[in-house]
Order: C-alpha cells, then structure tokens, then sequence
C-alpha cells in the first residue's frame, strides 16, 4: 500500500511537469511571430565571449528593423557541430553556424551549406574577398573563395607571468624549449611556483600541431590534406615531435607541467597566479585581461634550439550559412554576416576578445590608431601568423573527420603521461588510428 | 491464492461473486495477483496499455530502428553519403584494443560498485535499528544525495579529488600517497566508483531499510529469546527473508553500472586518462556524438541493446519466479 500511494504520488508529479512544459511552449510560440525574420547563429562562445559576443548581437539587430539574430550557445565547438548535425538531419538547422577550423573539410563537403561568397552576390553584397590577411586567406579559400565567413581567428601564443620570472632572477621566458626548461625548474626549486606551465585543453593544437607548423615538420602528406584526399598522418615520423612530448612528459614527472583536470579549468590556474605559463589561443586575452592580478605578458611560442620558425597556424571558428532556409531568412543571414565583415564590427571584436583581426581594412585601422603600440601583446599573434614564408608544413590542417582523429590522439597521448606508453609508440597509435579515419572518410567522399 | 480469499471472507472484505466485483467486470479474486488478473474486454485492455506502447514505440522501437539500421553502414554525419558495410561496424569493434579496454573496464567497474554499493548500504539498514537518536537526520543524509543531479555531484567529486586544488586531494597528499586522477588511471576508476557508489546508495539503502522492516518482529523476538545476538539474527532470519530484494537490487545495480554512468564520467573523468575510465555508454556517446562516427556509434548501442535484453531474460527466468509481486 505504501508503494502504491506513493507510485501515484511521482505518477501526479510527473504529469505536472509535463503540463507546465506545454504551457512554457505554448507562451513561448508569441515570441516567433513577429514581424521581423528571425535566425538562429549557433555558436561556441562560452564563458567571457558570451558576453561579447551577444552585445556584437545585439549591436547588429539594433542597428536595423528588418532582421533579427538570436545568439545560441550550444558548448564548445565539438558541441555545437554535433548539435548542428543532429538539427540539420530533421531540418531544423539555424541558418548560421559556427565550426572551428578543424572542422572546415568537413563542413566543406558536406553538402549542408550555402557558400558564403555566392549568398552575398545573390543578396546584392560587394564584398571584397582579397583583403583577408594572408594566414587566413591561404587557410580558409579555396578556388579563391572563402566557402564561409572567416570570423574568430586565433593563434596559440606563450603566456607568462611577468612577476614570477623577475623573483626568479629572469628578464623574461626563454626564446628556446631548452633555455625554458632550465628556467622553469629554477623557478620550481626557488620556491617562485609550484607550477611552471598549466597545460590547455587545447594543448594539442597549441603545443603539437603548431609545434609540428613553426618547427616546418610534417603532420600529413599531401601538404598536410590540403593536396586531396588521400592524405596520410606521418606527424609520428617526426623526432622532433616525439622529442617535444617526451619532454612535456618529463616536465609532467617532475611536477612542472600541470594539468588542471576535471572541475577545473586551465585559465583559471594561471589568471589565478598559480602557474607561471601557459599555452593557449591569444583570445586568451579577453579572459586575463579581465582576471589577472599580476604583470602578464604574451609572447612567441618558444623554438628548438637551432631552429628558425615558421608561421603558426590558425585556430578558431568561421560562420558557415546552412542549406535549407528560406528566401528571407538567407536575407538576414547575408545582412548579419555583412555586419560582422565590416571593419567597426571587426576592430571592435577584435579589440574586446583578443581575435586576430581577419581583414588586412581591420589590421590597418588598429595599426593607425596605435592600439598594438598600446597593447604589445595583441600583436603577437599576428606577427607569429605572418612570420615567414608558409610552407605546406605550416599552412594549416585541411582534414576530413579531422575532429575524430584530434580526439584519439588526445586519447594515446594521455597514455603517455599515465605510462601506459612511450611517445614514440603512442605517436604510432595516434597515427595509425587517425589514418583509417581518414581512409574512412575518403572512401566516403571518394566522387 | 486461495488463503487471500478466506482471509478475506472472514473480514467481511470482497467475497468471490459479490455485486462490486460484478459491476467492474474484473475476475474474482481467487484468481488475484497481477500476473494472473486479465480483463473480460480487450479494448479496455487495449486502450489501457495504449499510452506506455506509445511511449515504447517513440522512445524504444523506433530508436531502436534506427540504430539497427545505422550499425551496418557508414554514414556522412549530414546524412548526404552513406555506404553498406555490411558487420564491418561489429568486426572494427570487436578487433579494436580500446573497445576490449571499454568493455573490461565497464565490467569491472559494475562489479566493484555492486560489491560496495550492497555492502555499504546493507551495513547503514542494519544500523538504522539500532539508532536511538536523531534517526530522521540519519535517513535524511543517506538519501539526501538521489536527490542531486548525477553532473552537479560529479563536478563537486571532480573538484574535491582535483590534485591541483581540491581539499581531500590535499589531505591524501598530506598522508603521503600519491594522487592523481589525471595521470594515473586507477585513481580515476576509484574516484569514478565512490561517486557513485556515493550517488546509488540511497537508492540500495530505502529498499533494504523497507524489506528489513517487513521481517516479522515475532521471528527475531524469538530468535532473542533462544539468545541470538543482532548479527546473529540479522544473519540467520532477516538476510534469508530479504533475499529477494538483495537480487533484485544486484540486478538494478548491474543495470545502473552498465548504462547509467554517462552523466557521472563525463562530469567526472570524461573517459580519461588515455581511455581508462571510458564505459561501453559513454563510448556510444563519444564516438557517435562528438567524433560524429555515427555507424560505429549504432554498432555499439545495438551489441549495448543486446546486453540489455539479455540482462531483462537473466532477470525474469532468475528472480522473477522466486518473487511475488502480490499486491
């Protein structure tokens, strides 16, 4: 009996939940039926660039009366690629979506978008598609054309905790990983830090895919994907690369290099002071800026001794338009992408996120003013991106599933630092396991 | 059973044939219990299953459908491309290493939980009796945790075990042993396991502080009498008696180890390091959701459904007849 009443009493519960649900769609259908077109942009900025993100919004739906944006933050990037694919299998697709660079092949032959270029001619836009800054044009054109609108752009830049390398006796962080690593353990063993390097969640594009670009070493044959399909993985081959991770792995032994771990993120440890360097996107800089209490500074990611760098490679995210909306919608989308190309919008967002501004109109504007004068370290990344002649080591990754593959490397590199595995056996997993990703994805895409 | 229905009789309760039981149209109750109850019209029957058969075919069938349907090829995850591959899926599966190291370690992970969850929660029933004081706040911060999200609980376990910040992390290093969840991967199953041993035992321990209170006073008291201590007759009268609840609570918690761990590994360990907490569930979700590998990602939740099944045979051929579900 005491079940029983009980069963009716969740049975009740439940049924409450359900009814107040219907009632919050039925109040929330008004919303939609107004007389401006409404759409959605799906996108990955989380935490700080939330807010600067929504204003760059709101910004743009005050400054006209005919269309209105809705800024929906699905999670980080894998996130909202999978729950764009997931709506665009039962059509309902937003019609503006932002995917990260590593996703640009597959968002390129998925046959789910609208190329960018073609909708601003339809929708009567001049846009001129030269003046994109080098890096980003030779990543994100193909046929001389940006297939989406290149929009957040990032390189990963070295962070450091200016305070901490003075008390150790140190002008600034070593040009060298050799010269670095002798610092760091001076600062340890002074008692300066606990924690000489906080490492990313992004570490394997911050510190082995750009390490593997500046340091001109193959990650995939034909020109790392960019030459067709039938791309292969050798990034294990390289020993330069497994002699950078066998070193991380022997920082990680001696306590040097920190992982923050689950229940805590990596920016918290060193905007708290905590670690003296960190790796990471120079969009880094909305959130330091914002948080950080002590003398930081951000400069070049550090060379083998004896090696010239190269330029680093892009990260970030591009607005790609979907497949399957209406006339007007696609109207409002060209106006909105419109409105962010446009260089105020560009050196505002630039300027309040720590993005590399994508257009050379943006770059020049922030020069005239004299803001990199003012904030060195916003230039960083720039010069990095520009450093050199692109070679097709350091164009950047052009991938199909490159995503997948990110994530088993990820996978095998852990079992270096758990000792599951040396570097080099794990590099070969990685690699191997990529490879029929990759192989999977070609015969797949085979025309 | 026909001792109910004298029971019955001699209360002046419901007698076989009386009008009430006309009118409703249900059998007599010689016939009671809800396995053998069964109705004159079939539409009522019908219509009275119609809701949960509904329920079945969106949220059961036609997923199922569909992952049946998505294990034997390979798709685009737009859904432009697709390919037959036949049990390309399954074999990939079964030949991968990782896939071998899953499944290990979801087996030995809902074993381990099983162990301590029947355990520990059996161990806090028997004590309930014995608790003088304050037996409210007792049960209430045993239950209190089924009350918590699985991610909000998972976050909170996360950070008190974070090596780098968290408190207990600290005293564990302050004891002299190592700790770290993040590079050695049998820290991060232990870590996983109390989570949710943590989380389930409420779950354990109701059930058990409910059969315990059906055992009848009068056997223990006798059993006092012959001078049986309280583990004695905790041993010899009331496991025996609550047997079948233990069963079925092993069964639940197979069920929970098996497919319920998603919420607390991701917020918890996210299947690292290097794959070592990385349950058969959170693969399915892994692969098929952020890879975007949606053939391998079917493979796994059809050999998962599989499992199921077979779990939901084991359980009605081996306790289903040893317990009465009598109303």
């Amino acid at each position: 009996m005491f079940q029983n009443s009980k069963n009716r009493h969740w049975l009740s519960a439940g049924s409450r939940t359900i009814g107040l649900g219907m009632l919050a769609a039925v109040m929330a259908l008004p919303a939609s039926a107004q007389e401006r077109v409404q759409i959605e942009w799906w996108n990955a900025m989380g935490g700080r660039l939330e807010e600067i993100a929504n204003k760059m919004v709101s910004d743009f739906n005050a400054s006209q009366d005919k269309y209105e944006v809705v800024s929906v933050l699905k999670g980080n990037y894998e996130e909202t690629m999978a729950a764009m694919v997931s709506a665009y299998r039962v059509g309902e697709q937003p019609a503006i979506v932002q995917a990260a660079e590593r996703g640009f092949l597959t968002m390129l032959k998925s046959g789910a978008v609208k190329p960018v270029p073609a909708l601003m001619a339809e929708e009567g836009y001049d846009t001129d598609w030269d003046n994109f800054v080098a890096p980003v044009a030779g990543f994100y054109l193909v046929d001389g054309k940006p297939a989406a609108l290149p929009f957040n752009t990032s390189t990963p830049v070295f962070w450091y905790n200016a305070d901490q390398f003075r008390e150790a006796g140190f002008d600034a962080p070593a040009e060298t990983w050799q010269e670095l690593e002798t610092q760091l353990y001076a600062m340890k063993e002074q008692g300066v830090t606990d924690c000489g390097m906080v490492l990313n969640s992004d570490f394997f594009w911050g510190l082995m895919e750009n390490y593997a670009a500046t340091h001109d070493q193959q990650w995939g044959t034909l020109a790392n994907g960019f030459g067709g399909l039938g791309t292969e993985f050798v990034f294990n081959e390289s020993e330069l690369l497994t002699g950078h991770l066998e070193r991380m792995s022997k920082w990680m032994d001696d306590d040097v290099l920190v992982q923050a771990g689950q229940g805590l993120s990596p920016s918290q440890l060193f905007v708290s002071g905590e670690c003296a360097t960190w790796v990471a996107s120079t969009a880094a800089h909305s959130a330091v800026e914002n948080g950080a209490e002590f003398d930081w500074s951000a400069t070049f990611l550090p060379a083998e001794e004896g090696v010239e760098l190269k330029n680093s490679t892009i990260g970030g995210g591009a607005l790609w338009v979907l497949e399957g909306k209406s006339d007007e919608e696609y109207a409002a989308a060209a106006a909105f992408l419109d409105f962010v190309a446009s260089v105020p919008t560009q050196v505002w967002w630039s300027k309040a996120t720590g993005y590399v501004p994508v257009t050379n109109a943006a770059y020049d504007a922030l020069t005239e003013e004299g803001y990199f004068d003012a904030h060195p370290t916003r230039e960083v990344a720039i010069l990095q991106l520009n450093r050199g002649e692109p070679t097709d080591n350091s164009r950047g990754f052009r991938f199909g599933n490159h995503n997948q593959a990110m994530q088993m490397l990820v996978e095998e590199v852990q079992k270096v630092w758990t000792g599951e595995k040396d570097a080099q056996e794990a590099l070969d997993a990685a690699a191997a396991r990529g490879n029929e990703v990759l192989r999977q994805y070609e015969r797949l895409h085979a025309d | 059973m026909p001792t109910d229905v004298n029971a019955m009789d001699r209360d002046g309760k419901l007698r076989p044939g009386s009008s009430v039981l006309r009118k409703l149209r249900l059998p007599a109750a010689s016939a009671s219990g809800l396995k053998s109850s069964h109705f004159r019209r079939p539409w009522v029957a019908a219509g009275l299953i119609a809701p949960q058969l509904l329920i079945l075919l969106f949220f059961f069938f036609i997923p199922s459908w569909k992952a049946l349907s998505l294990s034997f090829v390979q798709v685009d995850p737009f859904g432009g491309r697709q390919i037959f591959v036949g049990l390309e899926n399954f074999t990939s599966l079964l030949s991968s290493p990782e896939y071998r190291a899953s499944a290990w370690f979801t087996l030995w992970f809902t074993v381990v939980q099983n162990v301590a969850l029947i355990s520990i929660s059996l161990l806090l029933a028997f004590a309930t009796d014995y608790i003088v004081r304050c037996r409210t706040v007792y049960k209430s911060i045993i239950l209190l945790p089924y009350a918590i999200a699985p991610v909000i609980s998972g976050v909170l376990w996360a950070f008190l075990f974070n090596p780098a910040v968290g408190p207990i992390a600290q005293w564990i290093h302050a004891a002299g042993l190592p700790w770290d969840p993040n590079r050695r991967p049998m820290d991060a199953q232990i870590l996983l396991i109390v989570a949710s041993v943590w989380k389930y035992i409420c779950y354990n321990y109701i059930f058990l502080v409910a059969s315990l209170l059906a055992v009848p006073r009068s056997l223990l008291e006798a059993a006092t009498l012959d001078g049986a201590g309280p583990v004695r007759r905790f041993f010899t009268i009331s496991m025996p008696l609550i047997a079948p609840t233990l069963l079925f609570l092993v069964v639940m918690n197979f069920v929970h180890g098996l497919f319920e761990t998603f919420g607390i590994i991701d917020a918890v360990t996210r299947g690292g390091p290097g794959g070592s907490t990385n349950s058969l569930v959170y693969k399915v979700y892994q692969d098929g959701f952020v890879m975007l590998d949606l053939g391998s990602s079917a493979a796994q939740s059809v050999i998962l459904m599989g499992i199921a099944i077979l779990f939901t045979i084991l359980q009605f051929r081996g306790i289903g007849r040893k317990v009465n579900y009598q109303v």
